[in-house]
Order: C-alpha cells, then structure tokens, then sequence
C-alpha cells in the first residue's frame, strides 16, 4: 500500500484560513523569506480593527496605482509586492515593508517620504496627502479588510488542490463496456475514457508491425528478419508474451531506455568550456553511462536506482562499483568552476529530473507559480555546497600481466605526484595566508568589496586572495556564534562605524562579557589593555599576537618535530587560528576542483597539470574505469539564501532540509552530514506521491510518445493535468508495490490491449470523423501513435540493416561520424557538449547541456541532405548492394527488402524496383576521362647523389578542393609543406618530403614529354627537380632558382611504367613556390588513346566512389518513411 | 503563436494535422509549393522555421552582427578621450579592479576626426566606416558585467554569464523564422575556426536545435566545406533526382493508409534539400560576384565573408553574424597601436562596403547593422608581472561603445557616455540586455513577449531586466 501523508501543505480540512502575519514572532519576521503559505498552519489570531472606508478610499488605490506596478502579481522589485497586508509585513529583500503600528519603523513610510535613501515611487513623488494617508493607515496598525484579501489566499487553495501534490491514490480498476478487450488493467482506464467520448478502440496491429514496434521500443533496434518470421507463424497463445520477456531481457533493452535516462541526467563526455589549463574529458562519464544500462537490464529497484545516483557513498559504502552512479551528479557543465552554477545545475537535474518540480526557479525568487520558496532552494543548495570529488576506481580494466602492471606503477607515481603537489601548495598558501591577517580582517570591514566567485582575476602569490576573505568571514561568523573569546574584542571593534571608532573603542572594549561566557584569551586581552586608535590597528595587534605564537610553533617544532600543540593553552588557543583543520588559513584536503579559488593564477595552472596527467592515463581507451562519487565535506556549512540569486547579497541562514512541499511544514533539518542521503530517501519516501508519478509517466511517455502529462518534467501548477489521472495514481502505485520495477511497468504497459492497437486513422469514416473532432491529438488513445526513429535508432537501424552492428558493450565513448569507423551503436558515441558535431543537433539529440524532458522533433532539409550525401549513409547502401545475389534481380529487391524493411516486397514494389535498377545502370554516371587516371600524387624521399625513389612513392592524403597535401591544414604536422596543384606545387620541408607528380602510362609505345619548370622567387636557394622513369632512373635534373628550366624528353613505355616529377626543396626551405604543369603527347602508341595528357586540364582529386545501381536502390530504401517510421 | 505556452511546435502540429484532416494529401505537392518550386512558408516542414510576424511591424528584417571578438578598445575607436593625452604617463583619478594589473593613462596613439553632418567623431582606424557616420548610432555607454572573455561573451552573444541559453540570432529565427528555407537562417561564419566558447556563442540553448546558428569557415572557399553534406560524393545530380523520384513514389504509398502529417513533411524536406544543393552553392559562391562588387569589398577573407553575408541577407538569411577570427584577435594586451590598426585594417573596407552595398540595393532601410565585442578596453596601460608597460590594455566591462546602423537606426547619434576617461559609462549606461531588448524592437518584438517555455518558466532573450534605448531609434 502506498502510505497516504496526512496533508503536504499543513492544511487542515475545510477551507484555508489566511492569518495575518502579525502573528508571526519578530524573529520569524525577520527571515524575510519565509513563506507566506507556511503562516497557514498557525493559529489565527485576531487582526486589528478595521477601517474599511479609510483603507478602500485612501490606502488601497495609492498602492494598486503606484506601487502594484513593479510589487505585485506580476514583478515583485525586491523581492516585495504590496497587494496583501501580510505581503507587506513579511517585505522583502530589505526587510518588512511595514511595522504596523509603528510608521517610522516602517520602510514604506521611509521610501514614501523620500528623505532617506531609499525613494519611491521611483519616478516621481506622493502627494503630501497620499503620504499622510499611508503613515495614518501604518500607524493605525496596518488594518486590511478580511474580504478583500487578495489573491494569494487562491493560490494557497490551489496549491492544496494541485493533483501532483495530493497522495497518489490506489484507484479501483473502472468497469468498462467490453471488458473482453482489455488485456491489462490498464486498458479499462483508457477504455472509460474513450467510452465516456463515444469512441472505440482500434483493432489490433498485425504481427509483422507489433514485432517492430515492440523491438524498438523496447531495444531501439529493429527485429531481425528470422525473428520476424518466427513471431508471426508462432501460434502459441503466449507468442506475444514471450517475446515481451524475450526483449526485456536482452541486453539492447539496457541501452536503450538507459540512454532515456541519460536524456533526463544531461549526460555529456565532456565538462563544457574549460579553460586550457583544464582536462576537457570527463573521465566518470563512460562508467556512469555503464551503470546506468546495468542498472536498466538488472531491473534495479527505481528506488535504489535514484538513492544511488545521489548518495552511494553513503548508501552503499560496501560497494565501489555504485559509486560510479554519482555521475548523475557530476557530468553536468562545469561553468568556468563557479560553484554556485554547479549547485544550481544539479539542483536542476534532481529536482526536474526525480520529481518533476522546477525548484532552480526559485534560485533568484519565490517560484512565482509553484509553492516552492527561495528558502527550499537553498535548503538543497546547502545539501550541495557541502560535498567535494573524489576519484575513485570502480572496476578492473581489459588490460592483463606486464601491461596492467606497467599501467598500474605510471598511474601510482602519476597520483603520488599529483597529491604530493596538492600538500605542498596547500602547505605554502596556508603559510602566506598566515603571513595577511591584517589583509583577511580588514577586508571583512566591507564584504562587498571581496571579489566573488567567477570573477577571475590573474592572481600573484603576493596579492589577497578573494577565496580566503570568504574563508574568513565564515570563520568569524562561526566563531561569533560560539562567542569565541579570541576574537571578542574584534567583534566589538569591528561593529564601530568608522567615524566613531575613537570615541567608542574603549567602551566597547571595557564591556564586561556576558555571564557564564569564557572570559576573553588572556593574551588578546593584554593586546588590548589600550584601545587603539583605528580598527587597521586593531587587525595589526591581532596578526602582531598570531606571529609571536607562530613563531613559538617554529621553535616548539624545531625542538621536537613531534610536537602536536603549545604548552601554554591561552598560546595553543591562538596557535588553532592558524593550524586547526578548520582554520581560516588552511586550505581543505580536496581535489583542485573544488579547492583553485584559494591558489594563485601560477599554482592553479601546476595543479591543474598534475591531475590532467592522472586524468590522461585514465581516458586511455585500455583504462580501468573511474568514477568521481561525491562525498562530504569535511567541515559542513550553514546555507544562506542569496537573494536575488546573487552571493554577493547573502541573505538569511537556513537549515539543509527537504521541500516543504513534499516534507511538509515540519521538514526536519537533515541530520546526517551533509544530508545528502537523506534527501535521496526524501525523494524516494513512499510519502513523496511525485517521484512515482514522474517515472511511471516517463515510462509511459517512451511508449506512447508523449505522457498522461505531457510536461514529464514540470508537475507543477502550470503544468497540463494528466489525460488519465487515475491510470497514472494507479501505475504508480503499482510501481512502489511492486518493489519499484521498472520492467513489471513496462510487462503492464506493452501486454495492454491499448498498446497493441494499430496506428492507422480508424477505418470507419464517422469514427474517424469523429476522433478528428473530439480527439484530434489523440490523447484518449483510440489508437497507437506512429513513432519516428530517434537519432540513435535511425542510426542503429541503418548499421543492423547493412548487417555492420558492432555489438560491443560498455568502454569508452568514439566520436560517431567523423572519425575512425565507428560501428557502434549510436549510445556509445562520443557526446561532446562542446563541440558536439553538427549532425546530433539535425537530428533533435538531446542537448547535452540540459536536463532534457522530451525532444523536440523536427523535419528539416539537413536531416534529408544527411540521408542524401553523407558517406555514413552511402557506405551502408554500398555494404547492402554487395551483398545481393546480383544475377537474379528479383531475388536481388526481395533480400534488400528483407533487411531494410524486414519484410517482402508487394510484386509491384519488386517491379518498380528493379525497373530503378536498370535505368540507373543504363545511364551510369560516366566514368572519368581515361586521361586524368593516369596522374596520381604523391610524396617520397630524394637521396641528393642517386635521386628520387620511385618505389618509395606515397599518396598524399589529402584532397583540399585545389591541391593535394598532408591534410586540412597547410603545412600539414607530418608533411609540413608538401602540395600538388593543377599548375605547380611546394615540396615538403625537407629531402625525405619531396613531391612527386606521378604518371602512370596506359600504352606501350613512346611518348613525349615537354614541361618547363618555373621558379620565381629571388630569396632562398630554390628548388631542385627530377624527371624520373622508373625503370631508366633518372632522366634529367637541375637545381632552378629565379628562372626556369626545361624538363623535356623522349621516353619508351610500356603499360605501368611510371614517370614522376620530384620536386625537393634543395638545401633549404624557403621560398619554394613552383610551377611546373608537364604534357605528355604519344609519338606511337598501342592503344591509341588516348593520346595526350595535360597536367593542368587533367588535375583531379580522389577518385569519386559513386553508388552503383544497386547501391542507389538501397540507400533509397534507407531514406523512406517506411523505415524511419514506426507504426 | 509565439505565446502558446508549448512553443511553436505545438501550434504547428496541429495544424499540420487540421490540414491533413482537410486532405493536404491529397492536394499533391503541386498546390502547395510557391511559384518558384519552394515551399509555401507555412506549409514548411514542422513549421519551424517557418516566415512569422513579429509583435508589430519592425523597422529591421534581417540583422548582420560584426563581433569584434577579444573585446576592441572604444578609446581608439569611436569614444575619444583628449583627456588621457594630458594625463599621458600619469595615474587617472579612476581605479577599477578589471583582470590584470594596469598602470598610467595611455593615450590613443590614433588621430579621430569629426565625420559627415552629424560630426561623429571616429578613429582614423574606422576612416572607411566613417565615410557613413550619418548612419551610425553609437551607444558609448555600454556595460557589461565582468572583465573576462568567457562570460562577457555569453553575456552578449546568449544574454546569461554562465547559464546555457539561446543566442540572439537563435531567439531571432525562433521569433521570425527564416524567409528561405533553402538556406540556415542563422549563419554564424568566423574565419580560421571557432571564437573563444566555441559554438555555445551562436547556441540554441533550450529551444529546439534547428534554430542554432550554422557555423561557417570562410578561409574554405569550396561550398561543401561551408555547409554540411550540402554536395553528394557518390551520386549525380539525375542520379539523385532519380532516386528521390522512386523515394516519393514509395512514400506515397506508404502515406496513403496513414495520417501523420510528419510523413508529408519528411516527404517534402527531402525536394527542399535537394534544391538547396544548388542554392547554397550559388549562395556562398562570391565568384558570381560582379568584379565591381569584389572589388568594391576586397579579395581578402574579410572582404569575402562580408559578401558572402550580402548574398545571404539578401536570399532571405535571418541573421549573418561576423566574427573577426579564431580565438580572440581584438584581445591587445600589448602594443595595442600595430595590432588594432591590423585588425581594424581588415574589416573597415569590407564594412564600408557592405553599408554602401546594402544602400544600393534598398535593403539598407530594413538592414540592421550591429557592432561591438564583448567588452571594451582600459584607457589605462596594461603592466606585465614586473610592471612593465607592454603598450596594451586590459579587459574593461566598466564602459564600451558598441554602434548600430540601418533598419530603425536615428544615425550620427551618440547615446550615453563614460567618464573623461573612458573608463566607465557614467551617462546612460546601458546594459547588454538593454541592447538586446533594443535589437528585438527594432525586429518588431516587445521583449518581454518574445518568451518559450522550459523548465516551468517562461524564458526570454533578456532575463527580468532590459530596457529598449529610445535615443538611437529613427
């Protein structure tokens, strides 16, 4: 049974009550964010008395006029609006608007009067009149007629009311018209449904399409043509059955609905723009991707599934290998290291992701929509701020004996580096930040003068770090809570305005400590025998104390290196400011990701470099895998609310605890560390009626398209009410009792009568017409939704139809398309977030930048341009054209039907097929002019005494459109300078690099060779050139520099022999620049053509491999809707 | 449409699907293809970038965006400072934390001349853009919000520091889609690879990917390096017509028992695609230039890529923006005198060119010219670790002129200013998202409504803040 909780906002029966915030204590108050609907639970108490006529006629209108403007439903400017008594009381970002009672309390009366700072309205000013009005109102006590309380009491209502936040129900299964077409359960909810509309379902789909549809929705590959015809001759009345289990169990199954999950977990194999200094891979992504198709095909508890993801170092402490789970967690951006942004991405990434609440949208303000207050946001955000990485191994490589040995000993000195460099800097930064007290206490004058995170500048060892500034600040405050009598005095000091500091100082001092508080340390009370004259020498007294007591430490340590603490206990006390783990000067024992802010620019780089070599032996293809689990902090802080979302503006402390919305009113700070396991159990609590809610409908969603509730990610208030609410209580329901198995949602969904109807329109006209009237977007389910192919399955199908599939799982990720020859499927390509390639963003990928919900589906010309002329989808159609039995062309178009649509072709289909055949091979593509097969390009090296090497010829690799090269970039890394163009070219930086311009003669007989060999440039020494036989040798050369020379000749060939013409670049690589474009005329030939050959005119790039007929035919076959789409 | 709470995609499948219940299908492609064989602009496939109407009518159809990219100095370019010559080698009174240390008033080693009616005053450097000062609006007063390339990038290319969003030109094409649906309508083209934060400067962000902008190497000259899989290695022209002939055959029969209306779509995108073969070979293609026109912008990268954004706009290109090049060019941290006179060298004529160009041809009423960098520079010079002057200056978000011209455009107008100095905008002072805001007016959007949902927020292009700049509207 799902537990029912009792009422998630605190409401009582019957109607809400609206209580005026009055009622709430000072202290209370004074947290200016907290939530109005929380007063709700409180006992009401009585408001003052009314003066209804005054307020309607004096107050109310001056505030919808001037005010409601920026401080109402819509915009709430600081965080404050005015159309409610208790909105005012609360205020906003600078606190209670109105003191009621009490105007000159009141900062409404101050902003009115425009004598202060603060001044509004902001263009323009109040009457006299209208300000009396409002101080006479204040004073009055603020009274606000109980009937014309405004909207906010409706949006209580309705957050009460909200489906998504009531207990999900156990609904009894509905009685249904014909109950002998329901299969499961489920189809007797759509079947009220559509009986209540007046529509009927839609007969069964045969069982060729219910194959392909079951195959891919559950594997996301298509069935092979055998298992085809296997499930549509098996008359066994559990054929359908069998093959559900079949697929369910089948390891595809785990890729694809993992890769469903890795939608929603914004999974990515690289961080996003880092700067250089920074590893831009991700080494915990391939293992996260890993365990999260293990954890599909195992069927893991969705439960554990989601407690993992977020807090397996303290679920399951025993086992290393769920640690690489917490990839969930840490393959989001990483935002230049500003923390705040990182926090908020896996606030996101939890809060949409488990329970479909947009809790980020609270970051900045109260979500203007759904009861979740800035304070719940940042209660997780305390959650979070509280972990730091850690890398950790999670399982054995492929890698075996002396290999693995060899691995094992680089990666041990590559971490032993890496962690002593860590101390080292660590030691260094804390030993200079002993040396700035003065600096650290002074810039706490004036917070706002500390430089906040993600505002880099390029710091020097000897400047003030903003890091430690912030380190100090919350060491104080700490310290302030405890009434620390080390720093008492500095409190006291600290708190003097500027200009009255030498009055007050020594009052402030003499001050005697509050009773039962330990007296002030001896040796800051001597420091401060005297006041001082400024608080500068209040800091220096301080730092003067913290160096004597260091230097003692020095000398205690020299005496005896063992020495844990001071004898002298008022010293020892001091010695702590600087020493204890917790000091301010000390920087915490984690990784450089969490811990750069306090290193200088030059150490940051060095530590970025020493972990980027660990990281580098880990990315190797042949590396064990690693995860990065997220652990607790070793000291744990109190959030604060920032408000409007900047840290700059710290707000209230508030303590790490659940949504209120789910955990109710009473939401019990986290106890245990940083609450992270706790808030995992919170989301998965049988009292959280969402995070069951969410994943049944995800499931839903990835079989029928789209869900009951068409936002899967947004439950909120703005979100669409579910087209069958009770099917999905019930769904849910049956997920937590039946132990939260994903798999037994799937058994109920695709064994449904619902699930197995055909796709088509319905047969009957008036059906139709009417499903297209009452039900045009088909959400009552009178038939299946079509499915078009995903990106990963239109990809994955075409590899299975070639029959190239490479069934490999698991590893790390290749790029896809451009790269090596990627037969993988599609999950296991490369995701770089970065630069991720052209074609995924075509083809509607889940941007890996974001928690994606659902995809968008887009039809634009570059997805056909793709199918059209990328090679990808040509070398399938060529792999599947050689396959065919060529001789017997009908044979030929039933077998490329088999495996393309998995199925025969309709004797007209076969017809107009081979009918494609002959005319396209009828009017073949022309082959190349003869001429240009006889020039290739190539590069080799020059021996300056024997010559060139004809044997040594290479092909340059690369074709840029005008010349050959080395590659994309000229000069190229390997080949550097070489090139061959129409006209001339440039050798290679040296004699091993020359450039060789080859032909190779198709006759037997003699030719004639004229060329003339320009080079114009007067620096450098020019080149040297060679007309080369190979047979005969060399043939001529010369060195020509500033001129040119003639390379003519009369030579006999036979069929293969070749002539080349090698350029090299002499003694040295300059100015190297030639033309040199040779004719070769036969004199007596056999053939006799042809008979001419022009360098310039016959110049070409590489041989186009065009698809033959058969080739056309199928990559057609692999561009239809038949087999994009899925019925 | 644009106010549907489920973006544009949910309208437009329902109505592909009212369509189809009113037998599109059955029409046959004939009735529903434009006189020129393309495709009628609501009848596009999925509607997505689809011809739309903005709010109200706007002044600007189009937008091309020259980036100056690692942030030009304004006091060398259009906010002259006699001030910083009498200070010369001196401290200025103004001492602001920007990302490396930087020492005395440094003097703009360039001359500035008072240009046309107006009497703006510009650098020697921009001497050919001034030739159209009466055109130019320049807002002195920008700010941005830190002196670093990554964010300040972001900031003004997608409107957020550090969040992924949706660039400005793809909010543009998600407002008012494209006029062509043969080409991107969003092309992002930066000579020698991709500017510092890589393509996330011309993202999508949350809405749907085909409003990205298309990145585009001018240094390639041949057309299937300039856009992806736009030519076939492996078939013939006829070959493919042939196939495509079959395909439809095949698609058709294979439609004819269904109703979804994505089959006709798909059916469609493939003539699109192969008709947007030729013409984005014809697009990219300056030779088709007149001699006169090349000239006119010089046969160099940046002459080109500026032409090759005139055959775009023109074709219909929703928004063509320029960057100066790979990395950060403008970024002149030290002898600032030989290097923004380089990189000015290289793209004053070309967008002089482009300006008398687009005046020729009519379309520089409702052509919107934007430029600027992210940020701008410190009227003070920038020291090196031994604080040694290195005769450049340091990043500076405090206060930096960025100019407009043509659709909507008061020209010779200056908003805003900053101090004597340069150093901070102290009149005016006009945030990025003020500009942004400024941008979608004149595209005929009110800000404010030009939203989409994601995440259970209604998202816009400026956050919760920006404000249209009056001043500089004609």
């Amino acid at each position: 049974m799902v537990e029912i909780h009792p009422n998630h906002l605190g409401l009582g029966e019957g109607r809400p009550i609206e209580v005026p915030s009055a009622a709430l204590s000072r202290r209370e108050r004074g947290r200016g964010s907290a939530p109005l609907w929380l007063a709700l639970s409180l006992a009401p108490l009585a408001a003052p008395a009314l003066a209804d006529d005054a307020f309607e006629a004096e107050v109310r209108p001056v505030l919808v006029e001037h005010c409601q403007g920026c401080h109402g439903p819509e915009k709430q400017k600081g965080g404050l609006r005015v159309d409610a008594r208790s909105a005012l009381v609360e205020g906003g970002d600078s606190g209670p608007a109105v003191e009621p009672g009490d105007p000159e309390k009141s900062l409404l009366i101050e902003a009115v009067r425009q004598a202060g700072d603060l001044k509004m309205p902001p263009k323009g000013k109040l009457t006299p009149d209208q300000v009396a009005a409002l101080d006479r109102w204040v004073a009055a006590g603020a009274p606000w007629p109980d009937d014309k309380a405004p909207a906010v009491a409706g949006r209580k209502e309705a957050w009460s009311k909200h489906w998504a936040f009531q207990p999900v129900a156990d609904p009894p299964v509905p009685s249904t018209s014909d109950a002998s077409w329901n299969r499961t359960p489920v189809d007797a909810f759509i079947r009220a449904r559509l009986d209540a509309a007046g529509l009927p379902p839609s007969p069964e789909a045969d069982r060729r399409t219910l194959i392909r549809r079951l195959a891919y929705d559950l594997t996301g590959l298509p069935p092979t043509i055998d298992e085809v015809r296997a499930f549509v001759a098996d008359e066994s009345p559990d054929a359908y059955e069998k093959l559900v289990d079949r697929l369910l169990a089948s390891k595809a199954y785990g890729e694809h609905w993992g890769r469903r999950w890795l939608d929603v977990a914004r999974y990515s194999d690289t961080k996003g723009y880092v700067y250089a200094r920074e590893e831009r891979f991700l080494v915990p992504a391939p293992a996260y991707r890993d365990w999260v198709v293990r954890a599909f095909n195992d069927d893991m508890p969705y439960d554990r599934f989601l407690v993992a993801q977020i807090a397996a170092d303290r679920a399951s402490p025993d086992e290393p290998a769920q640690l690489a789970a917490m990839g969930f967690l840490t393959v989001g951006r990483r935002f230049l290291g500003v923390s705040h942004d990182v926090i908020d991405d896996r606030i996101d990434v939890v809060g949409r992701g488990t329970m479909g609440l947009t809790v980020a949208c609270a970051r900045c303000h109260d979500h203007k929509f759904d009861p979740i207050p800035t304070a719940d946001y940042y209660a997780l955000y305390g959650v979070f701020m509280n972990v730091t990485e850690r890398l950790t191994r999670v399982g054995d490589g492929p890698l075996e004996g002396q290999a693995r040995e060899e691995f094992e000993a680089e990666l041990a000195k590559r971490m032993e580096a890496m962690r002593r460099g860590m101390a080292e800097s660590r030691d260094e930064a804390a030993q200079r930040a002993r040396g700035k007290v003065v600096d650290y206490l002074l810039a706490q004058l004036d917070p706002s003068q500390v430089l906040q995170e993600g505002f880099d500048i390029v710091v020097g060892p000897d400047d003030m770090i903003p890091a430690y500034a912030r380190r100090w600040a919350a060491y104080l405050e700490k310290r302030a809570k405890a009434d620390d009598p080390v720093f008492r005095p500095w409190r006291r000091l600290a708190a003097i305005p500027e200009a009255d500091f030498p009055a007050r100082a020594a009052a402030a001092l003499a001050e005697p400590s509050p009773p039962g508080t330990p007296a002030i340390n001896p040796k800051v009370a001597s420091a401060f025998a005297t006041p001082p004259a400024t608080i500068g020498e209040a800091a220096e007294r301080y730092a003067r104390l913290f160096a004597e007591v260091d230097e003692q430490w020095d000398e205690a340590r020299k005496a005896d290196p063992a020495a844990t603490s001071l004898p002298d206990p008022d010293a020892e006390a001091l010695r702590l400011v600087l020493y204890a783990d917790d000091s301010p000067c000390v920087v915490p024992d984690e990784p450089i990701v969490s811990t750069e802010l306090y290193f200088p620019t030059s150490t940051i780089d060095a530590m970025w470099k020493l972990q980027n070599e660990v990281e580098a032996l880990l990315l190797q293809p042949n590396a064990p895998p690693f995860a990065v689990a997220v652990v607790d902090r070793a000291e744990l802080r109190e959030p604060r609310v920032f408000r409007r979302g900047s840290p700059a503006n710290p707000g209230d402390e508030v303590p790490r605890r659940f949504l209120k919305v789910v955990a109710g009113p009473d939401a019990k700070p986290f106890q245990d560390g940083g609450g992270r396991l706790e808030m995992a159990r919170a989301i998965v609590a049988p009292t959280n009626p969402l995070t069951p809610r969410v994943w049944v409908n995800r499931i839903w969603a990835g079989h029928f398209g789209s869900g009951l509730v068409r936002t899967p990610s947004d439950f909120g208030l703005r979100a669409e009410p579910p087209s069958h609410p009770e099917l999905l209580d019930w769904l849910a329901s049956r997920l937590v009792q039946g132990g939260w198995s994903t798999k037994a949602i799937h058994r109920l969904i695709v064994l449904s009568a619902t699930y197995r109807q055909r796709s088509g329109p319905p047969g009957d006209a008036a059906v139709r017409a009417k499903a297209d009237e009452v039900d045009p977007e088909n959400r009552l389910l009178g038939r299946m939704n079509p499915h078009r192919l995903t990106f990963e399955e239109f990809r994955d199908s075409m590899l299975a139809a070639s029959g190239d599939l490479d069934p490999r799982m698991g590893g790390r990720a290749a790029p896809l398309i451009d790269g090596a020859p990627n037969r993988r499927r599609t999950l296991y390509g490369l995701i770089d977030r970065q630069f991720l390639a052209g074609v995924y963003r075509t083809f509607d990928f889940a941007n890996p930048d974001l928690h994606t919900p659902s995809r968008s589906e887009t039809t634009v010309p570059q997805q056909a341009l793709f199918a059209l002329n990328h090679p990808f989808v040509a070398d399938r159609a060529r792999a599947l054209a050689e396959s065919l039995p060529k001789d017997d062309p009908a044979a030929a178009v039933a077998r490329l039907y088999e495996r393309i649509h998995r199925r025969e072709p309709t004797p007209a289909q076969r017809e107009a097929a081979v009918a494609f055949v002959a005319a396209a091979a009828s009017e073949a593509e022309p082959p190349p002019p003869p001429e240009t097969l006889a020039w290739s390009y190539g590069h080799g090296p020059v021996d300056p005494t024997k010559g060139p090497d004809p044997a040594a010829f290479a092909p340059l690799p690369h074709f840029d459109g005008k010349g050959w090269g080395g590659g994309p970039r000229w000069p190229d890394p390997k080949l550097g300078w070489a090139r061959i163009t129409a006209d001339g070219g440039h050798p290679g930086d040296d004699l091993a690099r020359s450039i060789y311009r080859r032909w190779t003669s198709p006759i037997r007989g003699e030719v004639a060779v004229t060329s003339t060999l320009v080079h114009e440039a007067e620096p450098g020494d020019g080149v040297r050139a060679w007309l080369v036989h190979n047979r005969m040798g060399v043939l001529k050369t010369a060195a020509v520099h500033n001129g040119c020379e003639d390379f003519s000749a009369t030579v006999v060939v036979e069929p293969g022999d070749t002539i080349d013409f090698v350029v090299d670049v002499r003694d040295n690589l300059s100015h190297d620049d030639h033309l040199w474009a040779p004719t070769i005329r036969a004199v007596a030939a056999e053939p006799s053509t042809p008979s001419a050959w022009d360098a310039r005119r016959d110049f070409n790039g590489p041989a186009p491999r065009p698809l033959d007929a058969w080739g056309q035919l199928a990559q057609v076959l692999l561009m239809s809707n038949e087999f994009m789409f899925v019925d | 449409m644009l106010d549907d709470p489920r973006g544009p995609a949910a309208i437009s499948r329902r109505d592909l699907l009212r369509r189809s219940a009113l037998g599109m299908g059955a029409l046959g492609l004939a009735s529903i293809l434009g006189e020129d064989g393309a495709l009628a602009a609501d009848a596009a496939p999925g509607g997505f970038l689809s011809s739309k109407a903005p709010h109200f009518p706007g002044k600007a159809k189009r937008v091309v965006h020259f980036f100056l990219n690692g942030g030009p100095s304004q006091v060398d370019t259009f906010d002259p400072k006699p001030a910083l010559a009498r200070y010369e080698g001196k401290p200025i009174p103004i001492n602001l934390a920007t990302e490396r240390k930087t020492g005395a008033a440094f003097p703009s080693p360039f001359k500035f001349r008072r240009y046309g009616e107006s009497g703006l005053e510009i650098s020697e450097l921009f001497a050919r853009t001034a030739e159209h000062a009466d055109d130019i609006a320049v807002i002195r007063s920008m700010v941005a919000q830190v002196p670093n390339h990554e964010p300040s990038l972001m900031l003004m290319n997608c409107g957020d520091s550090v969040l992924p969003r949706p660039s400005v030109g793809a909010w543009v094409l998600y407002g008012l889609g494209t006029e062509n649906q043969n080409l991107p309508g969003f092309v992002a083209m930066c000579p020698g690879g991709f500017p510092i934060k890589d393509a996330e400067n011309w993202g999508s962000g949350f809405l749907p990917g085909v409003y990205q902008g298309t990145f585009v190497d001018p240094k390639n000259r041949e057309v299937d390096k300039l856009i992806e899989n736009v030519r076939s290695p492996h078939a013939s022209r006829a070959a493919q017509r042939r196939q495509l002939d079959l395909l439809r055959a095949m698609d058709e029969e294979h439609r004819r028992e269904r109703s979804d209306p994505r089959l006709e779509a798909r059916i469609q995108s493939f003539e699109t695609a192969f008709r947007m073969q030729m013409e984005a070979a014809d697009a990219f293609d300056v030779d088709r230039e007149p001699q006169l026109i090349r000239d006119l912008y010089g046969d160099t990268v940046h002459g080109r890529q500026t032409l090759i954004a005139r055959r775009l706009l023109e074709r219909g290109v929703r928004y063509v923006q320029l960057w100066h090049g790979a990395g950060q060019p403008w970024d002149d941290h030290a002898n600032i005198a030989a290097n923004h006179r380089a990189h000015a060298a290289d793209i004053d004529g070309p967008i002089a060119a482009l300006i008398a160009d687009l005046k020729q041809r009519g379309m520089f009423e409702d052509t919107l010219v934007v430029w600027g960098g992210e940020f701008g520079r410190t009227p003070t010079v920038e020291l090196d670790g031994g604080g040694k002057a290195n005769l450049g200056r340091d990043h500076n978000h405090y206060g930096f002129s960025v100019w407009m011209a043509g659709g909507g455009i008061k020209g010779g107008t200056v908003h805003g200013a900053t101090d004597e100095f340069g150093f901070k905008a102290v009149e005016d002072p006009t945030s990025v998202h003020d500009l942004h805001a400024t941008i979608l007016h004149l595209l005929g959007f009110d800000h404010e409504r030009l939203t989409y949902r994601y995440a259970g927020r209604d998202f816009r292009l400026t956050d919760v803040e920006g404000r249209v700049v009056r001043s500089i509207l004609a």
